[in-house]
């Protein structure tokens, strides 16, 4: 489980703090997929940052199973909205270098996980491609496998479909609903989009203007619901979400 | 594919080159400027160990250069890159020599270490380190800092940082660098092959020109050249070695 209690982020911009996000307290339960969407500078990627290790400074308190929040002890998978693969290494480097990093032998067993996760996200024909090489899609897959490959303790995306074109992306969406049931891997990502939300968070988190808090959580009975926009409750919730856009992010 | 490229480039380069050359020649007919075919007639004076002497001689001067600039270059490049105290002590140093030409130095270098190999191979490190290590400290800064995210989420310590972004993301500009230095470093054969020595391609050209010998100067131009493509060839073959992904 993760537990974030009363975090705040400042930012160091030209001698005088800026505060980006805060205060924030929220506990995402263990196998919880979460989807963050908030209006665009309200801090959602400095969360992000925060929860992978990457910013240090901040206030308050992140719990990863009961511990501090660090990098080195725990796993850690982060997705960045470019994927985040290295331009020099190929497609087969790149997803085992969560495994380098961490000193992680590979055995039979690791090596079995490896090649499962690289064929059932459709990348194992691309290994020896270098990123330059990839489309869009491909990219993210392979961002996706290094992640899931890892088996981290948390997996944070930050706004992962909306690099890819709209075919692309639902294509992407579903493949990334696929994987993620067979491991349940606990999953913060951020959207800017009411429908992706809804078709992938089983909560759905709101945030209000910068600097960023929480304005609700939502339990979402719709997650992974086929032909979501017939359904009447996908209505009645989007429409929900739409008021408080409205309202300013606010309830 | 950039070497073979490249070799293409040189060859027919070469060969527009002899051309003007010849008509040149016959243009002018001159003794200070012979046709390419008498020179290539008389490259066989050129052969044997006194050849590979000379090629040696100035080999070694230059990679000695190269190799010690690059060595103590890289690694002070990284120091003001990554530390700001570092930065502030050395910048206003490097700034204020990098501009100085380095040439002007040669009688103090010669006064100091002698005329042997150690002041010629000090005066091309003089000349090429301050490059080097403007142009690696650049490099490193301009990396992109979200390309360090991924990596530090896992938990990387400072090594493999260094192994896995800083090191491949500035290798291009380092092989640059070496090649911007292979130049420079030949041309700077003339100032330090002019005194103190017998062997090396610099030596040979300014000791048979003082003889009036053409053919031999134009047979030492043409083998400085050589040498010079000939390093730049390898510096490519290693670039596609080292940066599969550029290609
Ligand atoms: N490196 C930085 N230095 C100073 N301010 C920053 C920096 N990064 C982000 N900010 C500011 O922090 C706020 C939150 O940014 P961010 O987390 O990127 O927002 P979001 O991802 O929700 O669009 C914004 O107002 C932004 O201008
Ligand atoms: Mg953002």
């Amino acid at each position: 489980m993760l537990q974030i209690n009363d975090l705040n982020v400042h930012y160091q911009s030209k001698q005088h703090p800026v505060h980006a996000l805060g205060p924030i307290s929220l506990s995402v339960e263990e196998g919880g997929i979460y989807a963050v969407i908030g209006p665009s500078g309200c801090g959602k990627s400095t969360l992000l940052h925060a929860l992978s290790g990457i910013i240090v400074k901040y206030s308050g308190e992140i719990l990863l199973k009961g511990q501090p929040l660090c990098p080195k002890t725990h796993s850690i998978g982060f997705i960045p909205q470019n994927f985040g693969l290295l331009p020099w290494k190929n497609v087969e480097q790149n997803c085992l270098l969560s495994l380098h990093i961490k000193k992680v032998g590979i055995d039979s067993k690791v090596r079995e996980r490896i090649t499962y996760i690289m064929e059932k996200l459709d990348i194992a024909s691309l290994q020896h491609r270098y990123p330059n090489e990839l489309s869009g899609g491909q990219r993210q897959r392979a961002a996706i496998a290094r992640s899931f490959i890892m088996n981290p303790d948390i997996l944070l995306m930050d706004e992962p479909f909306s690099a890819l074109d709209a075919l692309t992306r639902e294509e992407a969406q579903e493949l990334f609903i696929a994987i993620w049931n067979q491991y349940k891997v606990t999953t913060v990502f951020v959207t800017h989009s009411i429908e992706e939300a809804i078709y992938m968070g089983k909560k759905i988190v709101i945030m209000s203007t910068s600097p960023g808090t929480l304005v609700e959580i939502i339990d979402n009975p719709l997650f992974n619901t086929e032909n979501l926009r017939e359904n009447e409750d996908y209505l009645k919730l989007s429409g929900h979400i739409r008021s408080i856009i409205k309202n300013g992010w606010r309830l | 594919m950039k070497s073979l490229k490249r070799l293409y480039g040189f060859l027919q380069g070469f060969i527009m080159l002899n051309l003007l050359w010849y008509l040149l020649a016959v243009i002018v007919n001159m003794r200070v400027l012979p046709k390419p075919t008498e020179v290539y007639f008389n490259l066989d004076r050129l052969y044997g160990m006194e050849l590979c002497m000379h090629i040696l001689a100035s080999l070694y001067r230059v990679a000695a250069g190269l190799g010690i600039s690059l060595a103590v270059g890289i690694p002070l490049g990284m120091l003001m890159a990554y530390s700001k105290l570092w930065n502030r002590i050395l910048n206003p140093l490097v700034y204020f020599t990098y501009p100085v030409p380095k040439t002007a130095l040669l009688p103090i270098v010669m006064l100091l270490f002698g005329l042997g190999d150690t002041s010629k191979i000090l005066l091309i490190v003089f000349i090429i380190v301050f490059q080097v290590i403007v142009s690696s400290r650049d490099a490193i800064i301009n990396i992109s800092p979200e390309i360090y995210n991924p990596i530090r989420s896992l938990g990387a310590s400072k090594r493999q940082i260094l192994m896995y972004i800083t090191l491949p993301a500035v290798l291009p500009e380092l092989l640059t660098n070496l090649r911007l230095g292979i130049g420079t470093a030949l041309s700077i054969l003339f100032f330090t092959e002019a005194y103190g020595t017998h062997y090396g391609l610099g030596y040979y050209i300014m000791d048979a020109w003082t003889r009036i010998d053409y053919p031999s100067m134009y047979a030492g131009i043409i083998l400085i050249s050589l040498l010079g493509f000939t390093l730049f060839i390898l510096v490519d073959l290693l670039e596609e070695a080292l940066c599969k992904w550029r290609f």
